[in-house]
């Protein structure tokens, strides 16, 4: 059952990452925006490392039938998909706040040594969180200013593979315990919520000779 | 609170700007864009003459002064902007 719906998961994270970076990338060749580029990198980052999992598993199943993941494959995935969350917080970080003095930059660098004797996975598990909730929370002050209605639908996704993510850790210290199907399905919830706003948009290609940069 | 704009949405100001005027009058003269963009007159100028070059914006001779005419190339780039913009608003970023 965890497996089915870990497959599920990661399906859906790769279909709705490439859909969104397509998507994404049609916006920056039609309009050169730096912002829709980073979401390029950024979506197509998640959907490869969603796909990257979900291939582990199928691999794994149909190939040398073994129930376990292999956990170089996971962290592979998992490291691929934090580099896209790190461009989602990225561009929130350039839009609102950058720290200047080197407290602030220094500070940034600490978590690294926390962190340092707990296990690969888990500490791009921790990356994910922290920066799926940073985006999150930017996301919902955007909406609250501006209060539009996709914004609040990517906020709360962001928000639920946040939750997803947090409830996982749980899975650690109550491994054989229903929390991590639980966690999955508030991620596929996450997922399906960072899709609704794109699915109201009609897709329509149109190309410029050269791009807008040479002002 | 002072707002920022970026280049793309500084263009679209003026796109919108353009077209809103080539519908009212036979396109907007750079004064107009000036109080509409709320952009200083050098600035205006370069970006002019790289929308003028890229097709977005043509520009005709009116009685004393140029005006600027939103093209069919800048109509479309104008709604693909609208669209985007949207898309990336839903993510609280600006384009």
């Amino acid at each position: 059952m965890e497996l089915f719906l870990e497959g599920i998961l990661n399906l859906i994270g790769f279909i709705i990452g490439l859909i969104i970076g397509v998507f994404s990338y049609i916006g920056y060749k039609n309009t050169g925006s730096p912002v829709l580029f980073r979401l390029t990198i950024a979506f197509f980052a998640i959907g490869i490392g969603f796909g990257i999992i979900w291939s582990g598993y199928i691999v794994n199943e149909v190939i040398f039938e073994e129930e376990k993941m292999n956990r170089g494959i996971q962290a592979l995935g998992l490291g691929i998909q934090t580099i896209g969350y790190f461009f989602i917080a990225f561009s929130h970080t350039i839009k609102s706040f950058f720290p200047k003095s080197r407290y602030f930059r220094s500070v940034g660098i600490l978590p690294l040594f926390f962190l340092s004797a707990m296990n690969i996975e888990h500490i791009i598990r921790a990356f994910s969180f922290i920066l799926l909730v940073y985006g999150s929370i930017e996301t919902i002050v955007s909406y609250i200013e501006g209060k539009q209605k996709g914004a609040l639908a990517v906020g709360i996704g962001l928000g639920l593979l946040a939750f997803g993510e947090f409830i996982a850790w749980y899975s650690l210290i109550f491994p054989e315990s229903i929390i991590y199907s639980i966690s999955i399905v508030i991620k596929i919830s996450g997922l399906l919520s960072l899709f609704i706003p794109i699915s109201k948009l009609p897709l329509r290609k149109i190309k410029f000779d050269d791009n807008l940069d040479g002002e | 609170m002072v707002v920022y704009r970026t280049k793309i949405e500084i263009i679209g100001d003026i796109l919108v700007s353009a077209q809103e005027q080539t519908v009212e009058q036979d396109g907007a003269s750079i004064m107009q864009l000036i109080r509409h963009v709320n952009i200083s007159h050098g600035r205006l100028s370069k970006i002019l003459s790289n929308l003028v070059s890229q097709g977005l914006l043509e520009q005709v001779n009116s009685d004393r002064a140029y005006k600027y005419r939103i093209s069919g190339t800048g109509k479309n780039f104008l709604s693909e902007y609208k669209k985007f913009y949207k898309f990336t608003s839903d993510f609280g970023l600006s384009i």
